[in-house]
């Protein structure tokens, strides 16, 4: 959390963390394909050739100013595959609330698991606790066929009971309603904190 | 200007005190250097001010590849045996060139000019500079320590305006 006192801004940054192809810069895209771009900015995308992050996605929401307050939240993906891991790393410094968006289909659930674990690490390496920590899971991917129930998904990814919501980022179903709840958690510590 | 939360996460504040501090300064070092623009940020790539003429830049994103520029650099010098981060990066281009300097562990300045500013001039104003910068960002005034900025009103209005720009 960033507050500059003499422009009245608060800006906070948010990270959508997941395994690879489960659907973080997809959720981007929809977002920004959808909000005006005076609310949102360029959308930035370090992409290989094959089309994959190699870095992140990076996207800034400047809602307006609200009641003489400037929210500004700045949106970041990490590269989901396996070998980026000091990227992630790179990334998490400085993060204020996460979504985890999870691949619902039932083959990816070991790397959902795995990745879980490797957000969990290092947010602890960066002496952050995931327990007390804003975040939450987005199930994605739901309109395909042989995927995980919620149920099944919910015990294996969820321990900690946080906020969950399905969707098929692709269509924009359910990416909204993620990126509210993480902006609600995120002010609401915020505002304990302040 | 630091603070660690209970979750670990940090809280940075710049105090309007601070902010004029760091306009000053940046204000002279455009002057100086004749520079097109210049951005100081914290390590995580947040913009913390800028100056000159920025209207053609997107300084947001700008701030946000520089700290992942300097965040992958400090791995190549690992790499390399360096001991600590490189202290300052150079890119070079066609018509404008983009310097980029530590000003200490946590903040760095972005500083873009035309390839007619010559270097050395961009190099010996900035290393000024950023002893003054470091000064001021290290100095944590508690001037506006305590001043609401968000309350429960502030929450509504924010969920309205959410709402308002969401709907499809």
């Amino acid at each position: 959390m960033f507050i500059n006192w003499a422009l009245q801004e608060i800006n906070l940054k948010i990270v959508y963390y997941g395994p690879g192809m489960s659907g973080k810069t997809t959720n981007l895209e929809y977002i920004h394909s959808k909000l005006d771009s005076s609310v949102a900015g360029d959308l930035v995308s370090l992409k290989t050739k094959e089309d994959r992050t190699i870095f992140f996605d990076f996207l800034q929401l400047d809602v307006g100013r609200i009641k003489g307050k400037r929210p500004k939240f700045n949106l970041y993906t990490v590269p989901g595959q396996v070998f980026y891991a000091s990227s992630r790393k790179i990334i998490l410094k400085g993060v204020d609330g996460i979504v985890f968006v999870a691949d619902s289909q039932k083959d990816r659930m070991d790397s959902n698991i795995e990745t879980l674990l490797d957000l969990e690490n290092n947010l602890s390496e960066e002496g952050m606790d995931i327990k007390v920590f804003p975040w939450v899971i987005q199930y994605n991917k739901r309109d395909l066929t042989g995927i995980e129930s919620i149920d099944i998904l919910q015990g294996e990814l969820n321990r900690y009971k946080v906020p969950y919501f399905e969707s098929v980022a692709v269509n924009g179903d359910g990416v909204f309603n993620t990126l509210k709840a993480i902006i609600n958690s995120v002010i609401l510590k915020a505002q304990k904190e302040l | 200007m630091s603070l660690l939360e209970r979750d670990g996460s940090k809280k940075i504040e710049i105090s309007s005190l601070q902010y004029d501090g760091i306009q000053k300064c940046l204000t002279e070092l455009t002057q100086k250097t004749r520079a097109t623009a210049l951005l100081l940020s914290d390590i995580n790539g947040q913009l913390i001010a800028q100056n000159g003429d920025t209207r053609q830049i997107n300084t947001s994103v700008l701030s946000a590849l520089a700290a992942s520029d300097f965040a992958a650099t400090s791995e190549m010098a690992k790499i390399v045996g360096e001991k600590a981060r490189f202290r300052l990066l150079f890119h070079e281009g066609e018509t404008n060139n983009v310097y980029l300097s530590n000003v200490g562990e946590n903040h760095f300045l972005v500083i873009v000019f035309a390839t007619s500013v010559t270097l050395g001039v961009i190099r010996v104003y900035t290393k000024k500079a950023v002893e003054t910068l470091l000064e001021i960002v290290n100095n944590s005034s508690d001037a506006d320590n305590g001043k609401e900025i968000l309350n429960t009103e502030f929450n509504l209005h924010l969920n309205d305006a959410l709402d308002s720009i969401f709907k499809k």
